[in-house]
């Protein structure tokens, strides 16, 4: 064998190694990535990987109440569905209850606690730790306790019912003051106003339209955003087709076509803001052509007197055939309800009309009767949260008192004022004349931006809670929040922060609000509720209760009595309406067109534009995304030489917006309608800086009777602008030009 | 001068040589990458063997894997049940690899454990199907109980899967939607 | 080759998929259905659809596996909307699966027209030859805002760029459904058992889904009402979502 030089060897050595490099290379190449196998350090009970289990929970993305499930897989919650056990969702879910998973998930949510450091409103904030936060506020206030000037701090919160709302309550007074309010724009003051004039009741009643035959709606857009839409939707299939050989009808009549007007038999674009009047031409009608047998029936044709249907018939610009033919099938139809909502309940008159519509339904013999108006009982517990909404008129009081140096420390909750009222009311700069303003809130929304100092409160996912959905079924309901995940972040449910408050400021509030946490204070109540509720018993059986309560989500008393029989409606009620037509802030020379602003069943009253499942969800009337738009009449569009995309000033006495106009086939000439919702100069990065808020141009009109905003009597005129913008909107052809889509007898050429 | 690369391939050259040297040091890396560094087989954060746990102290493998009967994950046994047994252990327990489980019990930390058997995202597998219907653990995942190291065995690729269902004639069991999700 | 046109000819007689255990059949009751488009988001929450942004729904590239499309009938003042909720007709006789050349989407034994995302090759052929146009194709790789992620169905796959996809009729919840019922011993689900994701929301109960190969399933009787009608029937695909027409007072 031949002698191998050093040389050699070396090479021979620096192949085999780069040989044995590429080996490994190779096969670290082929190689799948690594992936963990991560085993839980001590299993959860209730834990099985791959398997959901379902959460049931109290769904807070509008006030109706609606109970959820909620699918959690490996601790991440994943869909949400209607409870099916629950009295009001029956299992079903509206678009915005399903999207509460983007506000758990959202990425734009506070994250721990914020101090403002720029100038107030700049949106400079620096995190800062809890503890620090809550010293900050707990010595704040507590001072201000101390010097006998509680009365100087205020908390606005949006519509907060069930205990958290007891717990509000007993935290402002312990503290010292009658300052705490609720702000909601979409509640529906003037409906409870004429309720109590009509019924004497401050309990939101049940409309019954799952067994309604007539159903006759004034403006109320009872399956996209009326009081409690899913419920609503779920008796409206009912009344299509749930009773074998009997389908119900319905009728809408409202200045816009709304999702109700699309269902709706027949849509009736009557004058706006004469619809209360139309209803007493309809009540009119009813008694003089004999369809109402009651012993007061002279009494109501007097006080109706005024109201014939011809000079009805001219005012409202419907047709006097129309309105006797509304009133024959109205007082005929075994079961027929008339209710009444949306721009109707949202003029200077909003009152008059709801009562003229109660005086329908009286004249139909519908109170008490199914498919007619069930009055609820009162609620189980918080039966007084509704009176401490502020209404408009709260609001203003508020800002003078803010304006006048009235308020040291205001607390903020839930609730988006700067967003939800007219601009020229002045809320925001008002808010610069407060020291300290602090948020309690899961965003960063246009008032939230004007804190001083956020505490960043869990979503309704995490936290306890419980509700009374308003209105209610007819019979007692309670239902249970709870958390359905674990907090993601250094955040804290509301009703804890309230209650770290309390210790915080000391003095008497620990010792009379001495829960630990919501958990523990909801708790208590509930048996205390238990042990009123005549079975006190043992332990055992309250944990028993409590744990079938919270499996359930919901707790109900089906067969319970509802509340008591109203007392016959008077027709001296009609004489008290003074106006029954609304009057519109701008003279019509001026402002040629109606303003109809109108809540959408994809943002309700701009609360979901933070979530983007809700910013690409077509508008279920236009399919327009991501956007803004005011809606035209063809012909009123044709004769101004408007096109769809056209850059439109639409200018009120009270501002103006700029927004890219759509034509939209199913409004009043001489309407304009601009839907709520987008417009938010913040709110994360899905909501801000896209489209227009039209609530910002509303003048401040009031209703004659409840003295709340009449956010529908505006006028406005319209200025071309010259630029375009492209609407975005998933439509193409939006007929269906003869094409087998709708069925043999739907297809219209 | 002639330029051929035939030369090269003539025994006793060296170039040749060198090649064969490094051919053969690819399979040499390729085999020690396969033994020591593979996801066929890795190196795991604890020594762990199968062979003790399985074979010498016969557990069952349902005792640890509680899930594979029950839902569509065998599930790693939690720390707390690997503690639960060990606590009980005094023979072992100064092995520097129990020291090492106790360290991570003590930081109330996960054992970050190497996944060998693994399928893709659009998969659906379920353990319950497949062991409700009779088949062994040891179909897919080899004589675990003989190895001090788990290694896999099968490809868990399509193929080895569609083999199988298609043997066992199993109801739809080559329907695409029966697998991918 | 031939063999196959054999096996495709007498898959698409009618009443072939009669013979297995399910026929997977959904009715949608138009004079329920409001329009309010609970169904599309309980998809998109069910199916991982993406959120793809202002920008890509102006290039009409979005994603909605279930859609409303809305017609108007008439003019001011007698103007009438109609709503009819559109999504994969799952069709017996689909031109879709005739279409794909790598046989990415084709009919199962259950009456589904699938398709299988590993195998499309995105050549887009099957969305242009149906006429529903509820196929839907990925122009891009979409991704969620963290932590959005977090809430993803760990049981539908996250689709890529240049893949296809469409409504599968909730194929995850049928294969729990199934798996449930193995559970049980029985040889089928019961009716009901399987509720898709929309057909879930619907808070009118216009949607109803079941085994129509089940006579007695609530969707075989919903199928027999007169009201019902195929869309676009003339073009012979056969769908399995039979609708019910609107009633006109």
């Amino acid at each position: 064998m031949s002698k191998i030089s050093r040389r050699d060897l070396l090479q021979y050595i620096g192949a085999g190694g780069i040989g044995v490099v590429g080996g490994v290379l190779y096969g670290e190449s082929v190689q799948q990535n690594v992936e963990l196998l991560i085993p839980q350090v001590v299993p959860p009970e209730d834990y099985s990987p791959g398997v959901a289990t379902w959460y049931n929970t109290v769904c807070n993305q509008c006030p109706a109440g609606c109970g959820i499930s909620v699918r959690i897989r490996e601790g991440k919650a994943k869909k949400i569905e209607g409870n099916p056990v629950h009295p009001v969702s029956q299992g079903r879910t509206c678009a915005r209850g399903q999207a509460g998973l983007n506000a758990l998930y959202n990425p734009d949510r506070i994250r721990t606690p914020l101090q403002n450091v720029g100038q107030r409103g700049s949106g400079n904030f620096e995190e800062i730790s809890w503890d620090e936060a809550l010293t900050t506020v707990g010595s704040r206030i507590g001072r201000l306790k101390i010097d006998n000037e509680a009365s100087r701090v205020r908390l606005l919160c949006g519509r907060v019912r069930g205990h958290l709302d007891e717990l509000f309550l007993q935290f402002m007074n312990l503290l010292g003051s009658d300052h705490y309010q609720q702000y909601d724009f979409t509640y529906p003051s003037a409906l409870m106003a004429a309720n109590k004039m009509s019924f004497g009741t401050d309990v939101l009643p049940y409309y019954d339209i799952r067994n309604a035959v007539f159903l006759l709606s004034f403006g109320a857009d009872y399956l996209g955003t009326w009081i409690s839409p899913v419920h609503h939707s779920l008796a409206y299939g009912h009344l299509r087709q749930g009773r074998e050989g009997r389908r119900g009808k319905t009728i809408q009549i409202e200045p816009r076509m709304s999702l109700s007007g699309a269902a709706a038999d027949e849509w009736i674009a009557a004058r706006p803001g004469t619809e209360g009047l139309l209803a007493l031409g309809i009540a009119h009608a009813l008694v003089s052509e004999g369809h109402y047998h009651g012993s007061d029936r002279d009494e109501w044709s007097k006080a109706l007197q005024a109201y014939s249907p011809s000079l009805v018939s001219a005012e409202t610009e419907v047709s006097e055939d129309k309105i006797l033919r509304l009133a024959r099938e109205f007082g005929t139809s075994t079961a027929s309800l008339a209710i009444a909502g949306g721009a109707t309940a949202a003029g200077t008159n909003a009152v008059a009309s709801i009562v003229a519509v109660n005086a329908l339904n009286y004249l139909a013999g519908n109170l008490s009767q199914p498919g007619g108006i069930i009055f609820n009982p009162d609620p189980a517990f918080s039966a007084t949260a509704g009176s401490r909404q502020a209404g408009f008129q709260g609001m203003l009081d508020l800002i003078g008192a803010m304006k006048a140096g009235d308020v040291d420390v205001l607390l903020v909750h839930d609730t988006n004022p700067v967003f939800a009222l007219p601009d020229n009311v002045g809320f925001r700069q008002a808010m610069q004349n407060v020291p300290l303003i602090i948020a309690l809130s899961s965003f960063r929304d246009e008032t939230t931006e004007m804190a001083d100092l956020i505490l960043p409160t869990s979503t309704y996912l995490e936290s306890w809670g419980d509700d009374v959905p308003d209105p209610g079924v007819g019979f007692p309901v309670a239902s249970i929040s709870q958390p359905v995940v674990a907090t993601l972040y250094d955040t804290l449910p509301v009703g804890d922060i309230v209650l770290s408050l309390a210790r915080q400021i000391g003095g008497e509030l620990p010792i009379h609000m001495r829960w630990g946490t919501m958990e523990e204070f909801i708790k208590e109540r509930w048996r205390e509720e238990y042990d009123q509720r005549g079975s006190e018993g043992e332990e055992q059986e309250f944990e028993a209760f409590w744990q079938a309560a919270l499996e359930a989500g919901v707790w109900g008393q089906p067969g319970a009595v509802a509340g008591d029989q109203p007392v016959p409606l008077s027709s001296s009620m009609i004489a008290s309406i003074a106006d029954p037509v609304s009057r519109f802030a701008g003279d019509e020379s001026d402002y040629p067109f109606v303003l109809h602003p109108y809540l959408t069943a994809t943002f309700f009253d701009g609360r979901g534009a933070n979530l983007p499942w809700l910013q690409e969800m077509p508008d279920p009337m236009t399919s327009v995304v991501y956007g803004s738009w005011v809606e035209l009449n063809p012909v009123t569009a044709d004769e101004l030489g408007i096109r769809e995309g056209d850059v439109l000033d639409v200018e009120s006495p009270a501002g103006s917006v700029r927004v890219p106009a759509l034509i939209f086939p199913a409004i009043r000439p001489g309407v304009v309608a601009i839907p709520v919702g987008q417009g938010h100069a913040a709110y994360g990065r899905y909501a801000r800086d896209r489209g227009v808020n039209p609530i910002h141009i509303v003048a401040t009109l009031i209703d004659d009777q409840s003295g709340d905003l009449a956010w529908a009597a505006t006028r406005v005129k319209l200025k071309l602008t010259g630029e375009r913008l492209q609407i975005i909107k998933t439509d193409g052809v939006t007929r269906t030009l003869g094409r087998q889509i709708l069925g043999p007898e739907n297809d219209h050429a | 001068m002639s330029i051929s690369v035939l030369d090269a391939l003539r025994p006793g050259k060296k170039p040749a040589l060198l090649g064969l040297v490094l051919v053969f040091g690819l399979f040499v890396g390729a085999w020690v990458h396969g033994k020591y560094f593979s996801d066929r087989s890795p190196i795991q954060p604890i020594e762990f063997s199968h062979m003790i746990h399985a074979t010498d102290n016969e557990i069952p493998c349902q005792h640890c894997h509680i899930y594979a009967d029950r839902t569509p994950v065998a599930g790693v046994p939690s720390v707390s049940k690997c503690m639960g047994c060990h606590n009980s252990v005094p023979s072992v327990r100064e092995h520097p690899e129990i020291l090492k489980l106790v360290a991570y019990w003590e930081k109330r930390e996960p054992i970050p454990w190497i996944k060998v058997h693994d399928l893709p995202d659009f998969v659906h597998f379920t353990h319950k199907r497949h062991i409700r219907a009779g088949l062994a653990c040891q179909e897919c995942h080899g004589p675990v109980e003989t190895m001090n190291r788990i290694t896999r065995v099968a490809t868990m690729r399509m193929p080895w899967c569609v083999d199988c269902h298609t043997e066992r004639n199993v109801e739809h069991g080559r329907d695409c939607w029966t697998c991918h999700k | 080759m031939s063999t196959f046109v054999e096996k495709l000819r007498q898959y698409r007689k009618p009443g072939y998929y009669d013979k297995f255990d399910y026929h997977w059949t959904m009715t949608i009751d138009l004079d329920r259905c409001t329009g309010c488009e609970a169904c599309m988001v309980a998809c998109q929450a069910e199916n991982n659809l993406p959120i793809v942004g202002e920008k890509r729904f102006a290039e009409n590239r979005e994603i909605k596996w279930i859609r409303i499309e809305r017609y108007w009938e008439g003019e001011y003042p007698d103007v009438k909307m109609r709503f009819i909720p559109m999504l994969c007709q799952h069709c017996d006789d689909a031109p879709c699966e005739t279409a794909c050349p790598v046989f990415a989407t084709y009919h199962n034994q259950d009456g589904l027209n699938t398709q299988i995302y590993n195998r499309c090759i995105g050549t887009r052929t099957c969305a242009v030859y149906c006429p529903y146009e509820v196929r839907y194709f990925n122009w891009f790789t979409y991704t969620w805002d963290e932590p959005l992620e977090q809430q993803l169905n760990p049981d539908v796959t996250v689709r890529e760029k240049g893949v296809m996809e469409k409504c599968t009729f909730c194929i995850q919840r049928i294969r729990i459904a199934k798996d449930n019922a193995k559970d049980d011993d029985r040889r089928r689900v019961r009716d009901g058992e399987v509720v898709p994701a929309c057909v879930q929301s619907c808070p009118t109960e216009a949607l109803v889904f079941g085994n129509s190969n089940d006579p007695e399933a609530k969707v075989s009787k919903m199928m027999k009402n007169p009201r019902g009608y195929k869309v676009l029937e003339e073009l012979n695909t056969t769908p399995s979502i039979v609708y019910l027409t609107k009633v006109h007072s």
